[in-house]
């Protein structure tokens, strides 16, 4: 096992890891950028180096810099977190050409399964099924637009190397197709540095369920059952559960083996999530695969008992898997919510700014993954991830009673988060119901408000709050209790 | 009746003297007309709010922190102070309430967002990614005018009415603030013209 790894990444994930290393008696290396000196994976890493300026391509991108910081401190391996260079097949090459170990799948499997459209014909071939689309990503109008009238609107446009939903556009309408389309390559370009998309036939309320998998590099591969992520804004997930409320053991079964499918025909190796679209009639087909620890792992560790951050060090560390199969177990529901700072009643766009209270909700059966604590400034530069609420309970109607006191005992002050709406989603029917689809958010929460039910109790806090700074009226005359002739009056004898 | 009142009547009209004050709070988009009935020292009284009438007691708990029984039920709630007002934090909402009685006419003293969506403004700070339009050019209404992005996120801001673009007053890469008014549109049609 390794003795000191460095973590190439910031926020809740990284301490995650930290949290994790710590436990096995792993030393840790944070790596920050200038915004992030007093940042929450800074202060829980043994080490900490900076690596540049606020802006990402110079700091939590820069592979140089981070390979430099890992030599430097002498880091055996490198854990590339979620999102910034976990995905990025260089930066793997990277590292094994510099002797450190890349804590997830090979380069050449992150650069196969990274391009979807790789990754489709592999799994096509496999025969694990596909949405109909395009083979082949381009930036040429002339081809999107004859590919778009033959696959039929509305289309589904991908970020060839995209994920988490950027770069990613529905188009109902032919006449929109070109605007769309060059934002959408626009956007692509400027987080992935490269532009090329591909369209893909849009579902009709699909759900989103996928396999968490976990590989050796002795050959074994086990599922360790599935997520559902079907609660989506701007295609990227805000509410998970485990197990998905819809799935039978037939086809919880057909999936896991076709998720075991997809990671032994891609040579996979370390943990990583088998993605499908699962459709009404009960349809499902192959999206994607990420190649890293999910944002939404934690719900997998509780129904199951294991830690994947330790499984995959296990994994990169040569050691074969400890268990098969039959001996996953699956128990309880859980359910995650990401708290974001953004405002969910303007259309969910981000809101920095600094933390001027902060408590976490505490209980059996919750936890929390947070990268912030009370007096941190949330900088602009980056995801606005604040922290994951995780949940575990017997029934899945249980679990979303355990969410909803959680979230409502889970405090943070001074800036907008999305723990409102995340309460009034889990509260609702639809949601209750399991009526949950990847349209969800649109279909029942588009133009959502803040319920006013507490407008009177923060009227009266204030009143409270304005007695007790002493600026009451009459406190401001004088000093202590009046005494009888100031306050009696005029009376008379 | 011509009987002096003695010490008892005179503590207890201490006891009994209350606060009556009246309050404009301005809490999210609302405005409530609050009147607070309360007895310094006994943390206990009544709160009219909008001609409701509530029972009110509290005690503070530790820093910015009180526990309030409104009536009969009980809240959990957190304070915190900043420029605008207070922020109130109860049962996973945060809710903003400003003062506004000494306000003009209560109205807030800044404008919020929502009340001028006919200017082309970012609404957070944020960095300008392309310029799509030039001064003296005719756009159309909802026609993208300039992409700015934050936190890995990129937003269009689009015209909010047809007209022709008389300034802009931004470039690639500068940082942009919301209040900042990036393209300036002379409004077609105005109803004179």
């Amino acid at each position: 096992m390794f003795k000191k790894i460095l973590v190439a990444n910031r926020g809740e994930i990284a301490v995650r890891i930290m949290r994790t290393c710590k436990e096995m008696g792993i030393e840790t290396v944070a790596v920050y950028s200038e915004s992030d000196e007093l940042a929450l994976h800074v202060l829980e890493s043994d080490q900490a180096v900076a690596i540049g300026p606020a802006e990402p391509s110079e700091s939590y991108l820069n592979i140089p810099k981070i390979i430099e910081a890992a030599k430097e401190t002498k880091a055996e391996a490198i854990h590339p977190g979620y999102g910034f260079l976990a995905e990025n097949p260089a930066f793997a090459k990277t590292c094994e050409q510099a002797g450190i170990v890349f804590i997830g799948p090979p380069a050449k499997v992150i650069e196969d399964l990274g391009n979807k459209t790789v990754a489709r014909q592999m799994m096509q071939e496999a025969g694990v099924p596909v949405i109909p689309g395009m083979l082949e990503a381009t930036t040429d109008m002339e081809r999107i637009r004859r590919e778009a009238d033959q696959i039929g609107y509305p289309i589904l446009i991908k970020a060839a190397s995209g994920g988490g939903g950027k770069g990613m556009r529905v188009v109902q309408d032919p006449a929109q197709m070109e605007d769309v389309c060059m934002s959408a390559i626009s956007e692509a370009e400027k987080a992935f540095g490269d532009g090329s998309i591909y369209l893909e036939k849009f579902l009709d309320r699909p759900r989103h369920v996928e396999f968490q998998i976990l590989a050796d590099s002795h050959g074994n591969v086990v599922h360790l059952f599935e997520r559902e992520c079907s609660i989506q804004r701007r295609h990227q997930k805000i509410i998970e559960e485990t197990p998905s409320p819809v799935l039978t053991p037939w086809f919880r079964n057909e999936m896991g083996e076709a998720a075991v499918t997809a990671a032994k025909v891609s040579g996979y190796v370390n943990a990583g999530t088998v993605e499908f679209m699962l459709e009404p009639s009960g349809r499902f087909y192959f999206l994607e695969v990420n190649t890293r620890l999910q944002v939404e792992h934690p719900i997998t560790e509780l129904t199951t008992g294991l830690d994947l951050v330790r499984h995959q060090l296990e994994i990169a560390s040569g050691n074969p898997l400890s268990f098969g199969q039959d001996a996953v177990m699956h128990r309880g529901h859980a359910i995650e919510c990401r708290i974001y700072a953004e405002d969910p009643a303007a259309d969910f766009f981000p809101c920095p700014g600094k933390i001027t209270g902060y408590q976490e909700p505490t209980g059996p059966g919750i936890g929390i993954d947070s990268g912030v604590y009370n007096g941190y400034e949330v900088p602009m530069e980056y995801d606005p991830i604040l922290s994951k609420l995780i949940v575990v309970a017997e029934t899945r109607k249980l679990a979303r009673q355990k969410m909803i006191r959680a979230l409502e005992n889970y405090q943070i002050t001074g800036i907008t988060t999305t723990i409102p709406f995340l309460l009034e989603v889990i509260k609702s029917l639809p949601y209750t119901k399991a009526d949950t689809s990847i349209d969800f958010v649109e279909r029942y929460f588009s133009k959502w408000q803040p319920n006013k039910d507490y407008l009177d109790v923060a009227a009266v806090a204030y009143l409270i709050a304005e007695l007790e700074s002493s600026k009451w009226p009459q406190d401001t005359q004088q000093k202590g209790l009046p005494t009888p002739w100031q306050s009696l009056g005029a009376w008379t004898l | 009746m011509a009987e002096p009142r003695g010490m008892d009547a005179v503590t207890e009209g201490i006891a009994k003297r209350k606060t009556l004050l009246k309050y404009l709070l301005k809490i999210g988009d609302q405005i409530k007309t609050i009147q607070a009935d309360l007895t310094p020292g006994q943390r206990k009284g009544s709160v009219d709010i909008d001609g409701v009438r509530l029972d009110v007691s509290f005690c503070p708990v530790g820093n910015n922190r009180y526990h309030i029984m409104i009536d009969g039920r009980p809240y959990n709630v957190w304070i915190n102070t900043h420029d605008h007002g207070k922020q109130i934090f109860v049962n996973g909402y945060t809710l903003t309430v400003e003062d506004v009685t000494h306000a003009k006419s209560g109205r807030p003293r800044r404008k919020p967002l929502e009340e001028t969506p006919s200017n082309v403004t970012p609404p957070m700070p944020s960095v300008v990614v392309r310029v799509m339009v030039r001064e003296g050019e005719r756009v159309e209404k909802g026609q993208g005018l300039v992409v700015v992005t934050a936190m890995k996120m990129e937003t269009t801001l689009k015209a909010p009415y047809s007209g022709i673009v008389q300034k802009v007053n931004t470039q690639v890469n500068a940082k942009v603030m919301p209040g900042d008014i990036l393209v300036e549109i002379q409004k077609e049609d105005s109803g004179h013209d």
